[in-house]
């Protein structure tokens, strides 16, 4: 397996799955797409200016990249804007995505995500918080 | 270097010295670029290690692609090599080959240097920058500016602090 794509989303356990995501690509010497979909801008309302969601975005994907950095795994890095199942999608046909790391608590429909995507998709739990 | 409101996490442009702006690069290729966008940063003291900084760069470059698309690279290391958050921005007009994955060449460069202990704000600094170089206004004020002082007011003018 060579071209892992994670699902980065502003959750609770996204550092958790993250890091779970870039284990896996050491492991394996595969390389992580870590992918951001934001909402498009007509779906924005006037206090999460677009900027400010981009911002948050680009902060979680570096996140990543840093984790992916220090562990030698090759990444890259994927903001898009639009419907997140739809980009998935494309994104999984473009760069021949042989897996998709998402967390449970993911905002993307479980059931949805695995009919409307062509890879594989691996579902990683995050640690209880007590 | 502009000045900050001591109560904000400095904005961009307060993060980039004028000796540090570069509006035609000499260099062609990406190390060769990287290696022009340094010596400033080296003259003014931020990165003191010159060689140990520039392999920091490569390395991640080597590892990974730091152009973001829409003609944008930013190179980026944080080392003990490098003492302050610091930019260093450079224009290519033939642009330069940083492996994007759009395909295209990188015409608007910036390298951050970042000290190794500050993590939280080298993420902050590297997520507004990608972020405020999506936008196409910025992307071509930057393209059109003519001096130190243009690349200046186009940061200020889109760059909100925080």
């Amino acid at each position: 397996m060579e071209r892992i794509l994670l699902l980065v989303e502003e959750t609770p356990g996204a550092g958790h799955v993250g890091d779970w995501a870039v284990r896996l690509c050491r492991r394996l010497s595969a390389r992580l797409f870590a992918l951001s979909v934001i909402p498009a801008r007509p779906l924005l309302n006037a206090r999460s200016p677009v900027l400010d969601a981009e911002e948050k975005a680009w902060r979680l994907l570096y996140e990543v990249e840093d984790a992916a950095f220090a562990e030698n795994v090759p990444a890259s890095l994927l903001l898009e804007t639009g419907d997140p199942l739809q980009r998935l999608g494309e994104l999984c046909r473009s760069y021949k995505i042989e897996l998709i790391v998402v967390s449970t608590d993911s905002r993307v429909p479980a059931l949805e995500l695995i009919r409307r995507t062509p890879s594989p998709v691996v579902f990683v739990k995050p640690p209880k918080e007590d | 270097m502009k000045s900050m409101d001591v109560n904000m996490t400095p904005s961009l442009a307060a993060l980039l010295p004028r000796s540090a702006i570069i509006l035609e690069l000499a260099a062609r290729t990406k190390e060769a670029v990287i290696q022009e966008l340094v010596k400033p940063l080296v003259a003014d003291g931020v990165v003191t290690n010159e060689a140990d900084f520039i392999a920091a760069i490569l390395r991640r470059e080597n590892l990974e692609s730091t152009g973001i698309g829409l003609g944008v690279a930013i190179p980026h290391a944080r080392t003990n090599a490098a003492k302050s958050i610091t930019l260093a921005f450079g224009r290519s007009d033939s642009g330069v080959d940083f492996a994007s994955l759009d395909g295209k060449p990188s015409h608007i460069i910036f390298l951050i240097a970042a000290p190794e202990n500050n993590k939280r704000e080298y993420i902050s600094v590297l997520a507004r920058l990608s972020s405020l170089l999506r936008r196409e206004e910025v992307r071509i004020g930057l393209n059109r500016a003519r001096t130190a002082d243009e690349v200046y007011a186009v940061l200020e003018q889109h760059d909100r602090p925080k």
